[in-house]
């Protein structure tokens, strides 16, 4: 079956908080991975699927926090628009640089969306009278879902989720299908899939503007669940972590990019412990997983299970 | 009325890469249905013609009529919607997908759903992947690849490859379809099996343009063949007209030499 992966997935995500009702690290670490694990799956859309590197995705991911944090403090907007808002400006900002941008091939590419994250990045800071800048935005008002207002951990880890399970449904669908195979053809072969009748450039940017639209919808959450927004949590370093999500996971799978995403939030969480030593096993880690699993944590365990399997199989046999 | 059917015609065509001329006016015509060689040694313009033709590059002057219709200035998935497909002299699959999957690019566009209804798998969605994948498994009958359906393409060997590659064009259902050197690297008998191939796709009515060095396949399985050299028109004709053509001879064949057909 189809879907049957993401069914399993779906029903653990549900049965989490039942299992262990009332618990912080559920709840709280729970939502900030389900945020986590929309922006790896849309960034691995383009990244894993497509095969172009995007240094820069925070940015979207601030575009869709601001874009909420503005118009619900200075404009009083209900949450829904702001966030429609927000997708909109991430779409369109996309689109309008998708095309210049995605004519770049590797290093190049990943300069030109580094720089286009920075660019973002400062105008957060600078646009004092706008953002707050450094200091940022705060007092942004709970979200309102046609007159149910949510609150409290629980009902956030509910919505986060659902919108997490939405966006990997999404992903699943695009990606086994003409468009994802599309997708894939331009990793495989750019020229061959030319060749075959696939605008290319007109598929980039499309998948460019639906991992704009992911982050962005994950950055207008974030920022009514934190009800404050700052520049710290859009820079450089976070584009870099949805990379590493991404990358740890494994590429071209979105169950590798939600693992992956999952994965690396928990690693925080965990070696928090650690204080001043966190960065130091961190990387040590990433390391090491990418020297042993070079096709990513899932990816390569599931490879590794079926493998294993087989073998046991053969055993009985 | 004897009014033989064009479905290419090339005129004066010409492509210089700074100061070398690659194709220097080649003009030929591909009658329809038929298969169609292009031959010459290493470095005539053969490949260079190809990627002209799928508007790879932009052609220096000239014009490419197919179907009635001008190629020049057109991007290469436009020529390709017009139904013109091709394989590669150096392999171009995409290794990243399954051999079925590798040729449902082929069918893209057959299709026509977009973005939007594929993320929210609408039914006709569903439908049209369904037909896709029909198409693709009817593509890879023709070319004994259905047992490999579900294999990732890099796991086949070369041979199989090579097939893979003409199946994914097939699927395109294309009204032409380019063959670049599909003989290169394979044994006799894979050879054999893919003269039969060839035959089998011209019967489905599908006009053959084959690029090929081996020469009993070239003889053996085309219509009509145009000999390239330094990127200009050698001589044009059928197998035995060429076979015998003395410039021929003297410039390619290199003395005289009759090959079994």
């Amino acid at each position: 079956m189809r879907l049957a992966g993401f069914y399993l997935f779906a029903a653990g995500v549900a049965l989490l908080p039942v299992l262990f009702p009332d618990n912080y690290f559920v709840t709280v670490v729970g939502a900030s991975a389900g945020l986590h694990v929309i922006l790896a799956v849309g960034l691995n859309l383009l990244m894993g699927y497509a095969g172009q590197i995007s240094l820069g995705h925070a940015a979207f991911f601030g575009m869709g926090a601001y874009a909420s944090a503005i118009l619900t403090t200075r404009f009083a907007w209900p949450g829904l628009l702001a966030m429609a808002a927000g997708l909109l400006v991430a779409g369109v900002i996309a689109w309008l640089f998708a095309r210049p941008i995605l004519r770049l091939r590797g290093h190049y590419l990943a300069m030109a969306t580094l720089g286009f994250g920075i660019i973002i990045h400062v105008i957060m800071v600078q646009a004092m009278q706008w953002t707050g800048g450094p200091d940022g935005l705060a007092g942004i008002p709970p979200l309102n879902l046609l007159g149910w207002t949510i609150e409290g951990d629980e009902q956030w880890y509910g919505v986060i989720a659902a919108a997490m399970l939405l966006t990997i449904w999404l992903s699943l669908n695009i990606v086994d299908s003409r468009m994802g195979r599309a997708l894939r053809a331009v990793r495989g072969s750019e020229f061959a899939a030319q060749m075959m009748g696939v605008d290319t450039a007109r598929a980039k940017t499309q998948v460019f503007v639906v991992s704009a639209l992911f982050a962005a919808f994950a950055g207008s959450l974030f920022a009514h669940q934190q009800a404050f927004v700052s520049p710290d949590s859009f820079n450089l370093m976070v584009s870099v972590e949805l990379v590493t999500m991404v990358v740890l996971g494994g590429m071209a799978s979105t169950f590798g990019a939600a693992c992956g995403a999952i994965a690396l939030t928990l690693l925080h969480q965990g070696l928090v412990v650690f204080e001043d030593y966190e960065m130091l096993i961190h990387g040590g880690l990433l390391m090491v997983v990418m020297i042993f699993l070079p096709q990513g944590l899932f990816v390569g365990l599931s490879q590794g299970a079926r493998r294993g399997w087989a073998n046991l199989r053969s055993r009985a046999a | 009325m004897n009014r033989t059917l064009h479905l290419l015609t090339v005129e004066g065509l010409e492509q210089s890469f700074g100061g070398v001329m690659a194709l220097a006016g080649v003009s030929f015509q591909t009658p329809e249905s038929l298969i169609y060689a292009i031959i010459g040694p290493n470095g005539a313009g053969k490949t260079t013609l190809f990627n002209v033709l799928c508007g790879f590059y932009p052609p220096t002057a000239g014009s490419l009529c197919f179907n009635g219709q001008e190629l020049r200035g057109l991007p290469p998935h436009r020529i390709a919607a017009l139904g013109i497909a091709r394989t590669f002299q150096n392999l171009q699959l995409f290794f990243n997908m399954t051999v079925l999957e590798n040729v449902m690019v082929g069918g893209h566009l057959r299709a026509r759903t977009g973005l939007l209804a594929t993320a929210l798998r609408l039914p006709r969605v569903r439908r049209e992947e369904q037909q896709l994948r029909e198409w693709a498994r009817e593509a890879l009958e023709l070319c004994e690849l259905a047992d490999r359906a579900e294999y990732p393409a890099g796991a086949l060997p070369y041979g199989l490859m090579k097939r893979v590659e003409i199946a994914r064009a097939l699927a395109a259902k294309p009204r032409l379809l380019l063959l670049d050197e599909p003989a290169a690297g394979l044994n006799d008998t894979e050879t054999m099996a893919l003269r039969d191939l060839i035959q089998r796709i011209r019967a489905t009515g599908i006009t053959v343009l084959l690029v090929e060095h081996h020469m009993p396949l070239v003889m053996s399985v085309s219509d009509r063949l145009l000999v390239l050299d330094y990127g200009s028109v050698l001589a044009e004709g059928t197998p035995a007209d060429i076979q015998v053509d003395p410039r021929v001879i003297a410039a390619y064949l290199g003395g005289a030499v009759q090959y079994a057909v």
